[in-house]
């Protein structure tokens, strides 16, 4: 065989040119699926055909358009057998089943250190639905040239049911626009940017707290704020700056020469100065639910513009210079009225993509005081987010069900139940590791907040399967961002 | 395979028959009847009893309807005699067949049908007589080898592939078309319905073998119509340039003129300089007398008597041996089809010919911004099974009759003039007896064009029939004809091609349906075609002419032919036609012409018309040269807007 046709033309990304109207607004949802084919495949020069598996992930940056053409990203597992088992396949993908009749594959992969890329599409015909949606003849290419040929199928009887239930329309929203200022001029409300870290190569952790206060008695807000430093081998250090007259910045906190934009976080505030850049690289996470930043019918919110986010540039203390090259941490957003009666927070990187983001806390309002934390927990993991709802946590079905916290120190415990997992979080706050400071409410009435940069943390998720089975153990040794307060 | 072996088919064509036969079981029975009466078969020579095989085989490569109505013919004779004298026809003695034939023969409303049956039956006789008076010439050694292609059966071509253009048809356009973007730069993929034959292989066949397997529908494809025309087009890579007569005529100035004038077809500016290059690339050049032909050489010397203007064509054979078997492809490689020219360069440029490969449907992709767009082609191989080609500029050259309704099956067919302004050449030929052997077939097979009538739209030809295959249809039916058919060596013919109005239309989706008027003007020059050919032929020498004319089969002087044809009009004349041409004419017109002035199709981006059936209106001579210059005006012209587009959006990104 020697076929030699042009390559799958790399620089034409499929459907990269469709769409007019949503040139505008960036599409709300995304799609996400998992489609597995099996087939073979006739490489050149050899008389037998080799079995062929395709196990795929499919990204979509908007919801699945079936009359027009979407575009897509593909990663997953390619196997031939006895030549290619490579589980880091990436791709692109074109799903215009009407508008085009096409539903186009192209794979790039690597097999027996040789870069291949697989170029096919099924062809949809409406004489034959069924063998057209599932048969994908394709062509395999090394440098441009044909070097096999052959045809994957989807297999109903088996894939049908796991590819339907992969379905997934995650929203998808921007970092940047989630940290513009939400204070409308309102008395008695406080405003939060706050980002933590942590430095891989000294294990130390990083707070920088900016925050707005509008008090309640209608004086002028002002903007005030602190960082903190939490070495491994050494005393926890901080220094305040502020209180300065607010002056409205277009986006993030500015105030008394510190910044806390998208993107980038400078300032200077006693022996602390640090000039950090921000790299996004999670979507947002609501660690309360959505409609209540959106309106603010709670007594305060938090969020994170984004789950998890990359810092790197200089932060100096102390005469100790830390040069950060894609520390792990991220930054929250709080608005409401002030802080909590007693609260508990807990950011954990995970590590390989996942987050574990809680809040229990107990509200002031009278009446609402009596009443035990309600549990705000977000585990961000392999894509997912559980519970899917943050109500589902927090109130369960009608407070049956609900997470539980038990709120104390130097160790608090976070439990709960949602379908068909379970989770336990025990969260360590060494005494030597944590930093007390005094807060206000914009009424005046004061708060203690217990915070560690570098706490431990043990999260156990469990899954039912006859029994609780063990799904996944992470401890966290001095990598957990923790705090606790109270009055 | 042997070439004497009188039953040498493939054994496609023989299983072909046996199941025709097993449809029809007497079909045989009745087509023995009907050769037997025909050619006066009386057993004294082998030769006629193998005409039915002969036929069997000529009759299996046609259409369904032409198939069928030789046998519903055949079948009808037969019945005919069973009545009249309660035996078939095969049953009766010579003698009987020859009352009953004459019988038949005597009413005129008769003779028409018979003279369309005569024609497969003359093919067939033609072959097997020839065969047996020694057979074909063996060929004269091969002078050259074929410069080598890049061809892929589509049987082992990808069911998935991407090209940068797909050139759908490898005749004069598409060769034209592949080997200027190949030039460019891009991959090209060249689909081809039919199969590549080589030269040698056309020394190895019969004509009339070759015939059947070269054109499309087995050369009877026929414009619906009154008259009907048989309209031949050839299926193969090459397309039509593997059997075409070789002429090679540039398109004459006033035809331009009116092109860029009337039509608004800008790129005839343009035709200077690639009529130039594809002249170049075919080596075209004035045929020398050496091998001329006795058909030739006569139209020249009754020109000369006549003092009217005439000279050897230009043609694009150089080396021609005079084996006068153009048609049917040349057995010895000098006529520079485009197989044997353009397509080699494309393929050194990196063109890949796929054969065997009928596309379907053009891919559109209507939800692209800006309007639909060409994606590339969904084509059909022989085994039924489907391939798909992806490819942003899609090259349709399947030929003015192809094109339509390929464009109509893609979904593109929505221009209402799509299809229509076919004009076609009707053409008729007038043979002359003369007293000594002419042998007509030894020789150029189209060698002299007489120019005199050209200004009235009329083109005279000599032009001569491949061995065995005379395209003549002869007077006379059972001895008469057979009579006819033993001195065939005798006639020299002539064939005239007229100027027409655009009278045609190509309809279908699927198959291919013509529908042809002749225009009244058209019939008149028809008429005065087939005088001035006569005057010719008497002025060369000949003893009769035989005018075709049903009522007036022989004439032998002038005076005679002006009196036959006083009572013809054109539309009774023996017609066949050529040269297919203005099915989705280019032109500025948007309601009148399907494509732009530069070839794009209107409608859609990324489909360029560059074959025959772009050209806006009968370019008056044989179209070859024609074609390739538009094919090359309309990819060049594409490939200067993709420049400038390129160049205003600063690159590729």
């Amino acid at each position: 065989m020697s076929m030699r046709t042009s390559a799958p033309d790399g620089n034409h990304a499929p459907g990269s040119d469709t769409g007019t109207s949503e040139r505008h607004r960036p599409p709300r949802r995304g799609t996400t699926f998992r489609e597995s084919m099996l087939g073979r495949i006739r490489l050149e020069g050899e008389d037998h055909d080799r079995p062929v598996r395709l196990d795929l992930r499919v990204a979509a940056e908007r919801v699945l358009r079936p009359l027009g053409t979407t575009p897509a990203r593909l990663e997953g597992r390619i196997r031939v057998a006895g030549w290619a088992d490579d589980p880091d396949a990436t791709g692109t993908l074109e799903i215009s089943p009407f508008a085009r009749r096409r539903i186009r594959y192209r794979i790039d992969f690597t097999a027996d250190g040789r870069r291949l890329s697989l170029d096919g599409w099924k062809s949809i015909s409406p004489r034959r639905p069924l063998a057209s949606m599932t048969v994908l003849p394709y062509t395999l290419y090394e440098d441009g040239r044909a070097i096999g040929t052959g045809t994957v199928r989807f297999p109903l009887t088996t894939q049908l049911l796991p590819f339907l239930a992969s379905f997934r329309f995650p929203r998808r929203e921007e970092s940047a626009p989630l940290h513009a200022p939400r204070w409308d001029g309102t008395p008695g409300r406080t405003e939060v940017w706050y980002t933590t870290a942590t430095d891989p190569a000294t294990g130390t952790g990083i707070w920088l707290h900016h925050e707005l206060v509008a008090p309640s008695d209608g004086s002028p807000a002002f903007a005030h704020g602190w960082a903190a430093a939490f070495p491994q081998d050494g005393p926890v250090r901080h220094a305040r700056f502020g209180p300065t007259p607010w002056t409205r910045p277009a986006e993030g906190f500015s105030g008394d020469g510190i910044q806390a934009a998208p993107g980038q976080l400078s300032g200077t505030a006693g022996e602390f100065s640090w000039k950090l850049s921000e790299q996004p690289t999670d979507t947002p996470l609501y660690t309360f639910p959505r409609w209540s930043w959106r309106r603010p019918l709670l007594p305060a919110a938090q969020i994170l513009p984004a789950a998890r986010a990359r810092y790197s540039g200089t932060l100096s203390y102390d005469g100790t210079t830390l040069t950060l090259d894609g520390a792990p941490g991220a930054s929250a957003r709080i608005y409401g009225h002030g802080n909590a009666h007693r609260w508990a927070w807990l950011h954990a990187d995970l590590g390989d993509g996942g987050v574990l983001e809680i809040v229990a806390a107990v509200s002031t309002r009278p009446g609402l005081r009596r009443l035990p934390p309600l549990v705000f927990l977000r585990l961000r993991h392999r894509g997912r987010t559980w519970p899917r709802r943050a109500e589902r946590a927090a109130l369960g079905w009608a407070g049956l069900g609900r997470f539980r916290a038990d709120v104390a120190l130097p160790t608090w415990t976070v439990t709960g139940r949602a379908g068909l997992r379970r989770i336990r979080v025990e969260v360590t706050q060494p005494e030597d590791r944590t930093l007390a400071l005094d807060y206000a409410d914009p009424d005046g009435s004061p708060a203690v907040c217990r915070n560690s940069e570098s706490a431990d943390a043990h999260v156990l998720l469990e899954r039912w399967w006859g029994r609780w089975r063990t799904e996944r153990v992470w401890t966290l040794d001095g990598t957990a961002h923790a705090e606790v307060g109270d009055r | 395979m042997n070439p004497d072996t009188p039953h040498g088919d493939t054994s496609r064509a023989a299983v072909c028959t046996s199941a025709t036969r097993l449809r029809a079981p007497h079909g045989g029975g009745s087509l023995d009847g009907l050769v037997a009466a025909l050619l006066a078969d009386d057993g004294a020579t082998p030769w006629p009893g193998r005409v039915p095989r002969r036929l069997e085989t000529v009759l299996s490569s046609m259409p369904l309807p032409a198939r069928a109505g030789v046998r519903a013919a055949a079948a009808a004779l037969d019945g005919f005699a069973l009545a009249t004298t309660g035996r078939r026809l095969s049953a009766l003695r010579p003698d009987e067949r020859e009352r009953l034939l004459g019988s038949l023969g005597a009413r005129s409303a008769l003779l028409p049908l018979f003279d369309v049956l005569k024609v497969p039956v003359l093919l067939a006789a033609g072959t097997e007589r020839m065969l047996d008076h020694g057979g074909s010439r063996p060929g004269p050694a091969l002078s050259r080898q074929d410069p080598p292609l890049d061809c892929t059966p589509a049987d082992a071509w990808p069911a998935r592939s991407t090209a940068d253009a797909v050139v759908i048809g490898s005749g004069a356009g598409g060769a034209m078309a592949a080997r200027t973007l190949a030039r460019a730069g891009l991959s090209v993929v060249v689909l081809e319905e039919g199969h590549h034959h080589s030269t040698a292989s056309f020394g190895r066949r019969t004509p009339l073998d070759r015939f059947t397997e070269l054109y499309r529908d087995g050369g009877a494809t026929v414009a619906v119509g009154n008259p009907p025309l048989l309209l031949p087009v050839g299926r193969a890579v090459g397309g039509t340039t593997v059997v075409n007569s070789g002429t090679c005529y540039r398109t004459p100035d006033h035809v331009l003129g009116r092109w860029r004038g009337a039509f608004g077809f800008e790129l005839a500016d343009r035709f200077d300089a690639a009529l130039d290059d594809a002249e170049k690339t075919l080596q075209v050049a004035t045929q020398p007398l050496d091998v001329l032909g006795n058909n030739g050489l006569l139209a020249l010397s009754g020109a000369e008597r006549l003092g009217w203007q005439a000279a050897p064509l230009r043609r694009n054979a150089p080396g021609c041996k005079g084996s006068c078997q153009c048609v049917v492809g040349c057995p010895t490689g000098a006529k520079q089809s485009v197989q044997l020219s353009v397509l080699p360069d494309a393929c050194a440029a990196g063109a890949r010919i796929v054969t065997g490969a009928r596309v379907r449907r053009i891919l559109v992709e209507r939800d692209r911004p800006g309007g639909p767009r060409a994606a590339g082609v969904r084509v059909r191989r022989e085994d039924g099974a489907e391939l798909e080609i992806l490819a942003p500029l899609v090259v349709v050259a399947a030929g003015a009759l192809e094109t339509p309704p390929l464009l109509r099956r893609s979904g593109l067919g929505g221009h209402p003039m799509l299809g229509r302004n076919l004009s076609v050449h009707p053409a008729t030929s007038v043979a002359g007896r003369f007293a000594e052997p002419v042998t007509a077939w030894e020789g150029v097979l189209q060698s002299v064009g007489v120019e005199e009538h050209h200004s009235d739209g009329v083109l005279i030809e000599a032009t001569a029939t491949p061995p065995g295959m005379g395209s003549f249809v002869l007077p006379g039916l059972g001895g008469e004809l057979r009579r006819e058919l033993e001195t065939s060596d005798r006639l020299a013919t002539f064939g005239a091609m007229i100027a027409d109005r655009p009278s045609g239309r190509v309809l279908g989706r699927d198959r291919t349906l013509l529908r042809y008027g002749l225009d009244r003007r058209d019939a008149g020059r028809l008429v005065r075609a087939v005088r001035a050919m006569g005057e010719l032929l008497l002025a060369a020498g000949a003893e009769e002419v035989l005018t075709g004319l049903p009522a007036t089969p022989r004439v032998r002087t002038l005076d005679e032919l002006d009196a036959a044809l006083e009572k013809v009009n054109g539309r009774q004349l023996h017609l066949s036609a050529f040269h297919p041409t203005g099915t989705a004419a280019a032109g500025a017109d948007p309601q009148r012409a399907p494509a732009d002035p530069a070839g794009r199709l209107r409608g859609v981006r990324g489909v360029l018309v560059a074959d025959a059936s772009v050209l806006p209106s009968c370019p008056e001579v044989n179209p070859q040269l024609s074609i390739m210059a538009a094919a090359l005006t309309v990819c060049e012209a594409h490939l200067e807007g993709a420049e400038a587009a390129v160049a205003v959006s600063g690159g590729i990104g």
